[in-house]
């Protein structure tokens, strides 16, 4: 048993290290002269390199009027979309848990099935179409256009993670409601939404966390006003030589909101708040 | 499923409004581009607009191109690799930090990090690791005197370099849903296998892992689903090359479609590719509906072993041929 703990311990302490190296070498690089990431690699700050803030006051001083740009609009587009596939995939969840439906030959199941089919089209099959429809309508380049696009690609997860929340919720609360003297809105403003508060959050969570990793959509359906954070850290390759310590930096800025994400859904997962979806 | 709730009177027109928005988005931003893309797979389409129905020309030219035919394989060789690899470490992390007692909570978080890295940031990262002059893993091979590796300029060490970036990224994915689904099964059948003295191998192999199977094979399917769109990481760490020898069908329709403006070539190949995806999806779904059925007859027959272990009975040897028989 006691030569079982170690192998676990060494396997674990393995892993641990190859998946937290990159993330250190990440945060050192973006302390990095020029110098020292071009002349081979160096490990330890004060020790075989002399850390820097450049990246940072590059980014936060004048040279950065791009890159708030770029982070602004990562955040409203993750925002707002994430929010509205929340809000419309709750109401359809809600609609797909309570009611039967038969379109034609699509009942509930079908339905649900339908909708969450979309995450397994690989999205360079619609994102060609996109592009000639956005160009079309003049949705290139544009808030308007991006924030369309994340909340179609986030609304099959919100409908699929959210009917199982509000299965769950007992029918008989909303009966108790009615008797209240409640209409159907504030029924589901006040005692529905409210009970299915955890899967919104997560719901709201992984949606932000998928629309803010984005480059596909970005790549094809934006070129200069409505370009997202990870646009801006490629555009920072374009040179010979890439701008290695700046890449880092930005990239160390975009891990926070997928970080504070992974935290506060950890702690959900902890208390099996998304078992039910999983299985 | 679903419980029919609605009160005949008046409740029945705003219940297809909960459904409508999701239905119009469906329609907007998959139905209608998935039969515009089929179309444009038909047609000489180019970006400037100027197109003329050609039928099948285009699926011909791409079966016959070296470089459709490279992606083609290569999309399906990181699919295999990476979901297999990713699976057998993130059950073997879960396993290990499940058996943990001390810690677990923060070494739980540490795994997670990786996920947290945006894709075209884990590209860059890799990247640097990699470089042959400048990047880390150059030098601990040079130092601890192992050949130099042509990281980016020959197939399989790019592929391999590929592989790696995305087990980094991923792995903690399949651990996070295995880790879950250790936590939510049901000990008692467990502890009745170690009463009946199981080995831990044997507790593993013929109790955990059964009931772990609807799981194992969700994280299976959404990770292969993902696995085929694979595009930044390979962008940006090779661009594809050399040549197009690491490139997947998603890097060769961007390139064919914006970048030469050849859009009815590069739908042709979407086309295909959305062909095998369904296919392997598919088959993933029947697995997935065998993994459940499975597991409920492992439930039962775990049922029917603790309660013959709760109730020690002297017609031991009545009940036995029961146990075998279900199992």
């Amino acid at each position: 048993m006691r030569a079982a703990g170690w192998g676990r311990r060494t396997v674990l302490f393995v892993w641990v290290l190859f998946a937290l190296f990159p993330v250190y070498w990440t945060f050192i690089t973006a302390f990095k002269q020029q110098v020292d990431i071009y002349d081979g690699p160096r490990f330890i700050p004060f020790v075989d390199f002399q850390p820097t803030t450049q990246a940072w006051r590059t980014l936060f001083g004048d040279g950065g009027g791009d890159f708030f740009d770029k982070f602004a609009n990562s955040i409203i587009f993750s925002g707002v979309s994430s929010l509205l596939a929340v809000i419309l995939g709750g109401f359809a969840a809600y609609g797909l848990a309570r009611h039967s439906y038969k379109y034609g030959p699509y009942r509930n199941d079908d339905l649900s099935f339908l909708i969450v089919s979309q995450r397994i089209m690989p999205p360079i099959v619609s994102v060609l179409a996109l592009y000639v429809v956005f160009v079309n309508l003049r949705l290139l380049d544009s808030s308007f256009g991006m924030i369309l696009a994340y909340t179609a690609m986030n609304l099959p997860l919100t409908v699929y993670l959210l009917r199982t929340f509000f299965e769950a919720i007992p029918v008989e609360v909303e009966h108790a409601a009615a008797l209240d003297g409640y209409p159907q809105w504030q029924r589901l403003a006040r005692v529905v939404f409210p009970l299915a508060a955890p899967g919104l959050a997560a719901a709201f969570l992984l949606s932000f966390f998928f629309a803010w990793n984005d480059f596909l959509f970005s790549l094809m359906l934006t070129f200069n006003d409505a370009q997202t954070l990870p646009l801006y850290i490629t555009s920072l390759n374009a040179q010979s030589q890439p701008l290695w310590w700046l890449i880092s930096a930005v990239g160390l800025v975009a891990l926070v909101p997928p970080a504070i994400v992974t935290v506060v859904l950890d702690r959900f997962m902890a208390r099996q708040v998304l078992i039910g979806g999983m299985r | 499923m679903a419980a029919p709730q609605s009160r005949a009177a008046g409740g029945q027109w705003h219940k297809h409004l909960l459904l409508s928005p999701p239905l119009a988005f469906f329609a907007a931003f998959a139905l209608f581009p998935l039969g515009f893309t089929i179309y444009v797979s038909l047609s000489n389409w180019s970006i400037t607009g100027e197109h003329r129905f050609i039928g099948f020309g285009n699926y011909a030219t791409i079966l016959a191109s070296d470089t459709f035919r490279q992606s083609f394989l290569n999309t399906v060789v990181f699919a295999v690799v990476t979901v297999l690899l990713q699976y057998v470490l993130g059950l073997t992390l879960a396993l290990l930090v499940y058996r943990s007692t001390r810690g677990q909570s923060a070494l739980r978080l540490l795994l997670l990090v990786p996920m947290m890295f945006t894709p075209v940031v884990v590209g860059f990262v890799w990247k640097t690791l990699f470089d042959p002059s400048y990047g880390p893993i150059s030098w601990l091979f040079d130092r601890v005197g192992l050949p130099q590796v042509p990281w980016f300029s020959e197939q399989l060490p790019a592929m391999a370099a590929i592989v790696i970036a995305d087990v980094w990224q991923w792995t903690p994915f399949m651990f996070l849903i295995l880790f879950a689904a250790l936590r939510s099964l049901p000990t008692a059948p467990l502890e009745a296998a170690m009463v009946d003295g199981a080995s831990g191998r044997r507790l593993l192999f013929d109790h955990m892992l059964p009931m772990l199977l609807p799981a194992s094979m969700t994280a299976i399917l959404l990770r292969s689903i993902e696995a085929f769109k694979l595009f930044d990481v390979v962008y940006l760490m090779t661009g594809g090359g050399p040549g197009v020898k690491t490139s997947t069908v998603t890097l060769s329709a961007y390139f064919t479609g914006l970048r030469s403006g050849d859009l009815g070539t590069a739908a042709a190949m979407t086309t295909m590719l959305l062909i095998v995806v369904l296919i392997a999806t598919m088959v993933l779904l029947r697995l997935l509906f065998w993994a459940g059925r499975r597991r409920s007859r492992a439930d039962d027959a775990a049922a029917l072993q603790v309660e013959r272990d709760d109730v020690p009975d002297p017609t031991e040897a009545v009940d036995a041929p029961v146990t075998t028989e279900v199992r």
